[in-house]
């Protein structure tokens, strides 16, 4: 599993070069949007500039498809269960359930719009080093707390992975094959158990070899941000892009996705 | 489980922002410098341990742990879930940035409501203690945030009962495991390394 959402943070592209603080704010704004869609050909917009600025951010392929597959499946359930049980008379029916076109449409609707959100913030997130990012986000008002806090976690989710992994190892060399049992769920806790205090005992350590170099409760980072020109002009064209969206959407020119949806 | 992009409308996600920044406002005051590596790794082992995939008859689930991190960091737990959501969100593009306010208000408000079942284990004493109160409290973690899921999708709009009701029935035997493993997980702490828990009474020490 990829966990290092920062790999390809060195290609160059002009998405790469911007201002990581100006791209956070510009395309936040351009999520929000996108979130308060509620018109199908709207939401195809998004999903085709969110395409284009994939395209732009010069991400490889297969690590943009692997992330999205995870999404795809929480989605698909949407699309089995929202037609058949659509309130209101259905348009024909399946296997004794009513199918109602409407449902699949609301389904339709929310598919591409997760779909242009996650693709948004892979080009956000993939195209700077994670650091620079929470950097950015402290820039942003983000209280300093919460981001140190992130990237330590960050950083301990890789060693914790490999220590999480060495275990396992050791589990099914010594003969261990989960099964839905007591016995099993037993193992899981004191697996989750000794993960716990390794790390923390690992923390420990590392936490006073902070202390004795001189932690004060505060990282310090040699990169500096400059914004100039073109940084702004791609968080204007961002923000015309997403008021079109909105625009467009309240314009009363389509149909609304859906009576039961407030 | 969680909730993924796109579904809820806007009232609902905005109001997730809203109590989720009062629940962090609360529940993080008078935070010392020396709890945030504390924090951060209960939330990356919360967040790896989400990983573990536990049989379940043909399928498997993944493992939740709210309740756990409630039981480990008491108050702080929704700190630590909350950050476990923004990373979620940031790295998998699981749940979702709009998301991550209703998501961090379902399961860290599980993990809060898990470490005051958690407490009431003081009120009594027998031999299993702390596996039948850690069992209750990844119990209580789950459905709690099965409710919340729930209640986030039926507001939304009646087209989404059918989808609410499922998930709420999902959340029955990923509760029953979750029970398990908390328990035996709770109890296993104790005997180890008891400091590590949160809510323990301190003894008296005079002089």
């Amino acid at each position: 599993m990829a966990l290092d959402i920062d790999r390809y943070h060195g290609v160059e592209s002009i998405i790469n070069q911007w201002d990581p603080r100006v791209k956070i704010a510009a395309l936040g704004i351009f999520i929000i949007s996108v979130a308060l869609l509620k018109t199908i050909p709207m939401a195809v917009v998004a999903i085709v500039m969110a395409a284009v600025l994939i395209r732009l951010t010069a991400l490889p392929f297969h690590f943009v498809s692997h992330g999205l597959s995870f999404v795809l499946v929480f989605l698909v359930p949407f699309f089995l269960v929202m037609p058949l049980s659509y309130p209101g008379a259905p348009a024909f029916t399946v296997l004794g359930l009513g199918f109602a076109w409407e449902g699949l449409r609301l389904a339709t609707l929310i598919f591409i719009k997760a779909l242009s959100i996650v693709l948004v913030t892979f080009a956000i997130f993939g195209s700077s080093r994670f650091d620079v990012s929470m950097l950015a986000l402290q820039h942003l008002k983000c209280p300093k707390v919460v981001v140190q806090m992130l990237l330590f976690t960050y950083r301990y989710t890789f060693v914790f992975l490999d220590e999480m992994r060495r275990m396992h190892t050791s589990m099914r060399a010594r003969g261990f094959v989960p099964r839905t049992n007591m016995r099993t769920m037993n193992i899981f806790g004191h697996f989750v158990g000794t993960l716990l205090i390794r790390s923390f005992e690992r923390t420990e350590r590392v936490y006073k070899a902070m202390l004795s170099k001189g932690y004060q409760g505060e990282l310090h980072m040699l990169v500096t941000f400059q914004s100039h020109g073109s940084d702004y002009v791609k968080a204007i064209v961002a923000l015309i892009v997403s008021v079109f969206l909105v625009a467009g959407d309240f314009s009363g020119k389509f149909p609304q996705a859906a009576q039961g949806w407030y | 489980m969680h909730i993924s992009e796109g579904i809820l409308s806007t009232p609902v996600w905005v109001a997730g922002y809203v109590g989720t920044a009062v629940l962090a406002g609360i529940t993080m005051r008078k935070l010392d410098m020396e709890e945030v590596p504390k924090i951060s790794v209960i939330t990356s082992v919360f967040f790896i341990a989400s990983l573990i995939k536990v049989p379940l008859g043909p399928a498997s689930i993944h493992l939740i742990l709210n309740g756990l991190v409630g039981v480990v960091l008491g108050w702080r737990a929704f700190a630590a879930i909350m950050l476990g959501i923004i990373l979620q969100a940031i790295i998998f593009g699981h749940g979702g940035i709009t998301v991550i306010g209703i998501n961090s208000l379902m399961l860290g408000g599980g993990g809060l409501i898990a470490y005051m079942v958690w407490q009431q284990r003081h009120r009594f004493s027998f031999k299993k203690r702390e596996f039948v109160f850690g069992a209750l409290a990844g119990a209580v973690g789950t459905i709690s945030s099965g409710i919340v899921l729930a209640t986030a999708l039926i507001t939304t709009g009646e087209a989404f009962n059918a989808i609410a009701a499922t998930v709420l029935a999902a959340h029955i035997p990923i509760m029953i495991i979750e029970a398990a493993v908390v328990g035996a997980s709770a109890e296993f702490l104790h005997k180890t390394k008891p400091d590590i828990l949160a809510g323990r009474k301190q003894p008296v020490t005079q002089g």
